[in-house]
């Protein structure tokens, strides 16, 4: 037997014993199966890894299928919002439009500006493109859906990964030669690495809550129904909700917060340059993002695959976990096509003197709430709904006494 | 010694040197409304100067007027500000009217139903051209949606045109003497009762939707940010720029020719003329983009209640057109202004006496406006360049000619 | 801080009322058309889609048509070419006939009994000597089979929209052509036309007309049949 099938070669994967996923898939699927020659020898460590490329090709061919979809429910929905009908030429009601614009593009000349730095240029792309589909590996999809890698710091592991991005964004920006692309690649890069922080900031008021960073278990705490969610957990997560998902709207660069590609002021941003399959690749990304933070709120804050009802499976399982993002993606289109968009400075102006401070405001309180409570107390969770349902209600009449009157002048 | 050397070398002097990046914004760009190119000096997003360049849409319009008789003359006034084309045509039509009028020897009165007509025709197209104006300044600001709102209300206003002059966008409805009668309609007949019935329930539908659309985009605190108190334009400024319309009533001057110097029958017509005023508690100033962009949302208020009016009126009967035989106007000269959805329009007409101009000059309201836009520009960012330009409403074929 | 609370609350609140209005109209029904494919869009709601009178592309009635070359003259474009021949002095290739378009789109020329002027507001109209070289071929296949000498039809008045006097024609139109890619549909032309020959048509056929050639575009309404000579003496012979 060659030395690569030896026991040892193949640094231990598993963290803890019997918790991988793979591992027990290999012992209990793929070792009974095996003639018993073999089946003594099998080295686990290799059978874990083949078994973790073997899904991980699963999620590479199916994740690429969301955008495909998304961008047709994206024209929909805007079309819905405009009393159009959106695409309506390809297939049925339009269904295979993307699947058109795909083709169109693949035999779309990839043209590369003479003046700009290839290599970079060339690579672009592929680093947006792989960091998206990247942050999908530590998504916890279902209860009895394999993850690719389960792993115990998995929100620590999305947060760094989806980070690389701008790496991508300025590249494509600085490598296009132009002027416009590289406005935008700057105007990302300063959102993005702005953005981080009261998204980072948000998430640690739910580690703080779970004590946990690992995906599983953080979904594994929300278990008690719609109540135990982390949303209405503290009053504190609540507002960190909020702020979690319009950080995430600006890290995935969509209106009111997409500058980088802003149309009307510079063109179409750090992708203007860009043509045929890679500007696909780009767009794919987009999308890919877009529900991929969708499906970290669910699971952060939205109980993830668990249902509404402790012991129902009503919004639970793998198709509730897809309806929850789905939800969130169409807030995100419904936030597009309401809100004009930000100017640079009031972008920062909005992370770094609302969203900061809140974030950092709700770290505390949700310490203070630590301290008061016990994990898991029943108590707690009552309280924390009925300061949120109170907060809820005052706001609504202090807006009906204040705010309601309308910001319109008397004509003179 | 010479790795002494080599280490030395290697020490990079941080010296950041940041230069001026001249950017050409334009003429293919999509938020320059239509072909216009702006040069612009950066310094990162700040714009130290941007000044515009036009000509791009230039066709000739004057040169070409005077190889042309007067009627002739009139659809190629519908190709100026294509926007508001039924407007463009009255400022021509009301120029040679006018010279005509100073010749004692050929008597004629522009009828009475034409005046109503006009009147009626012209509020609607500045409805529409509002309407316009609203939508791609929401797309300018980034929402697209009251974009296609607004087209859709304007495609019902094309429709009302449509079947009273047989075209969507360059109209050529109001002729010299009258307006014009390629589709015919019988005064107090079925189809004028049916038409007017038709715009009745468009300004039903449509008196609503404004509020609707300073719910969607006017008080949205995210557009109210962009706008307010951004390229403020004093009333000294916008006087010596020469800015009519909307924009020096944005800036707080009290000036409507309309109401003002009024011509045709408009001094029959109750409405006013909402200006600009301070809103503290808004953040909103006196001449910034909001204040031009809101002066615009209430004059389409302004515009459904003169078309009520006359809708309340009723068409008086009699002919639409003067009893003229031929449009040749006597020697001499005249300017006429009028008040289009830009501003205030002029002609300066120069004649012989023979049917066609020696010289025909346009006074274009947006050419004025958009001089303002180096001065305006100097210190604000890329997003607020884009913000001018749609709150000053520049039609490039009006500006070009 | 009053302010700062102030400023969030404002955000929130308007983002709200914009979605608000955003939500509504997410229920209302389509306003557009699927255009090519739906022409349903004609008719909507009893109303026509396209107004009469909608300024299309031209098209001349040339046997209506007197050559006086009004319209190419008002034409701010010069999109209209007209070049014709005047016979010589006291010839005339027709004499004065009576075009009279019925309702169903049929025209049959001919010269009608009576006063033309006071003709529609009797009850029926004859028509002698109907031409066989124009008009209606179903009318002309009929007389023909009929052989008919004095080639005479009577039609209700109800069946007749219009009837239009032709003067002898004293001349030959050679060309009348239109160029489409030049005209500004500003639709001067069919305003000073005398026998309201020169009309824009109101219907889809009007508006779809697209070429990949300009040179299709260019229309041409001269009927050179219209003309023939030989036949024009041999009918005045028969006359």
């Amino acid at each position: 037997m060659p030395e690569i099938f030896s026991e040892g070669f193949f640094p231990k994967i598993n963290l803890q014993e019997g918790t991988n996923w793979a591992t027990d898939f290999v012992r209990d699927v793929i070792i009974p199966r095996l003639p018993e020659a073999v089946a003594g020898h099998f080295p686990m460590e290799l059978g874990t890894v083949l078994v973790m490329l073997a899904f991980a090709g699963i999620f590479v061919a199916v994740v690429p299928l969301l955008p495909l979809v998304l961008v047709l429910a994206e024209r929909k929905v805007a079309a819905r919002f405009q009393n159009r009908t959106g695409p309506m030429r390809v297939g049925p009601w339009g269904t295979l439009q993307t699947l058109a614009d795909g083709i169109k593009l693949i035999f779309k000349e990839d043209y590369i500006p003479p003046q700009g730095d290839k290599l970079l240029f060339l690579l672009a792309p592929y680093i947006i493109f792989a960091c998206s589909f990247a942050v999908f590996a530590a998504i916890p999809f279902g209860d009895g859906i394999p993850i690719p890698s389960d792993f115990n710091i998995g929100i620590f592991y999305i947060m760094a990964i989806s980070s690389v991005i701008v790496m991508g964004v300025i590249m494509a920006g600085w490598s296009s030669n132009s002027k416009w692309s590289l406005l935008g690649s700057l105007r990302s890069a300063a959102q993005i690495v702005s953005y981080e922080i009261p998204l980072g900031l948000s998430i640690l008021t739910v580690v703080m809550l779970v004590e946990s960073l690992g995906m599983r278990d953080i979904v594994n705490s929300q278990s008690g129904g719609i109540f135990t969610w982390l949303i209405f957990r503290t009053p504190f997560t609540f507002i960190a909700f909020f702020i979690f998902f319009i950080s995430s709207i600006a890290e995935v660069n969509r209106t009111p917060f997409d500058l980088p590609e802003a149309e009307s002021e510079i063109v179409a941003g750090f992708h203007t340059e860009y043509s045929g399959m890679r500007f696909a690749l780009f767009f794919i990304a987009e999308y890919a993002n877009m529900f991929a933070v969708s499906a970290i709120g669910v699971t952060l804050f939205l109980g993830g695959w668990q249902g509404v009802l402790p012991g129902y499976d009503f919004l639970g399982g793998f198709p509730g976990f897809v309806i929850k993002t789905l939800g969130l993606v169409f807030m995100m289109m419904w936030l597009r096509w309401t809100l004009p968009r930000l100017r640079v400075d009031q972008l920062m102006n909005l992370c770094w003197k609302y969203f900061i401070p809140i974030s950092f405001f709700n770290i505390l309180g949700t310490g203070i709430w630590g301290l008061i409570f016990e994990k898991d107390d029943v108590w707690s969770i009552g309280i924390s709904c009925a300061i949120i349902y109170v907060g809820l209600i005052g706001a609504y009449t202090v807006a009906g006494r204040n705010l309601v009157r309308k910001p319109e002048p008397q004509p003179s | 010694m010479e790795t002494t050397q080599q280490t030395e070398s290697k020490i990079i002097e941080l010296k950041p040197f940041t230069d001026e990046m001249v950017v050409n914004m334009g003429p293919q760009h999509p938020s320059t409304h239509g072909v216009l190119r702006l040069e612009l000096r950066l310094d990162g997003e700040v714009v130290r100067e941007a000044i515009p360049h036009i000509g791009y849409l230039h066709r000739c319009f004057e040169k070409h007027s005077e190889n042309l008789s007067y009627p002739q003359i009139i659809p190629f006034t519908d190709r100026m500000d294509y926007v508001a084309a039924m407007n463009q045509n009255w400022g021509f039509c009301l120029a040679v009217e006018k010279l005509m009028a100073a010749d004692e020897s050929k008597d004629f009165a522009i009828p009475e139903r034409a005046e109503y007509l006009r009147v009626l025709i012209c509020e609607l197209n500045r409805i529409a051209s509002h309407l316009l104006s609203f939508g791609t300044y929401g797309m300018d600001i980034g929402a697209f949606t009251p974009f296609l709102y607004a087209f859709r209300d304007r495609e019902r206003l094309l429709l009302l045109f449509e079947k009273i002059c047989g075209a969507r966008l360059t109209y050529n409805y109001i002729r010299i003497g009258g307006v014009s009668e390629i589709i015919p309609m019988e005064p107090g007949s079925i189809d004028e009762q049916n038409y007017l019935d038709e715009i009745e329930s468009f300004l039903d539908y449509f008196e609503p939707k404004i509020d609707e659309y300073n719910d969607l985009l006017t008080s949205n605190s995210i557009f109210s940010e962009r706008t307010m108190g951004v390229a403020v334009m004093s009333a000294e400024m916008a006087l010596s720029y020469g800015a009519t319309g909307p924009n020096i009533r944005g800036s707080g001057v009290d000036w409507d020719l309309r109401r003002d110097e009024p011509y045709s029958i408009y001094d029959r017509f109750d409405f006013d003329v909402p200006v600009a005023k301070d809103i503290p508690e808004l953040g909103a100033v006196v001449g910034d983009c909001w204040s031009r962009y809101k002066v615009r949302m209430d004059e389409m208020k302004e515009s459904v209640r003169i078309v009520r009016q006359i809708l309340a009126e009723g068409l008086p009967d009699g002919p639409v057109m003067a009893d003229l035989k031929a449009v040749r106007p006597p020697k001499g000269e005249i300017y006429f202004r009028s008040e289009a959805p830009r501003g205030e329009l002029g002609f300066y007409i120069v004649s012989d006496g023979t049917p066609k101009p020696v010289r025909l000059k346009g006074r274009s309201p947006c050419f004025s406006a958009l001089s303002a836009l180096q001065e305006l520009s100097r210190g604000l960012m890329v997003a607020d360049i884009i913000a001018i330009i749609g709150s000053i409403d520049i039609v490039m074929g009006e500006v070009d000619r | 801080m009053d302010k700062y609370i102030r400023n969030i609350y404002k955000g929130v609140y308007t983002v709200l009322v914009g979605m608000r209005v955003t939500i509504r109209q997410f229920f209302e029904p389509n306003v557009t058309h699927q255009y090519p494919y739906q022409h349903d869009f004609e008719k909507k709601q009893n109303v026509r889609e396209i107004p009469k009178g909608y300024r299309g592309q031209l098209y001349n009635r040339i046997e209506d048509c007197i050559g006086c070359k009004k319209c190419e003259l008002i034409c701010p474009v010069d999109c209209i070419t007209i070049t014709g021949d005047k016979l010589p002095k006291g010839e005339q290739l027709w004499d004065s006939m009576n075009v009279v378009h019925l309702k169903d789109g049929r025209e049959v020329i001919g010269i009608i009994e009576g006063d033309d002027k006071k003709i529609m507001s009797e009850d029926s109209m004859t028509i002698t000597n109907i031409t066989t070289r124009l008009g209606s071929q179903e009318v002309i296949d009929r007389l023909e089979a009929s052989g008919d000498e004095s080639r005479t039809e009577t039609f209700s008045t109800e069946e007749v929209s219009r009837v239009v006097t032709r003067n002898p024609v004293v001349f030959y139109l050679d060309q009348f052509d239109i160029d489409m890619s030049l005209c500004m549909y500003c639709g001067l032309c069919t305003e000073v036309c005398p026998t309201q020959c020169l009309v824009m048509k109101d219907s889809l056929e009007g508006i779809e007309y697209s070429s990949f050639d300009r040179t299709d575009l260019i229309f041409n309404f001269d009927k050179q049949e219209m003309y023939d000579k030989d036949e024009a003496e041999n009918t005045e012979a028969a006359d």
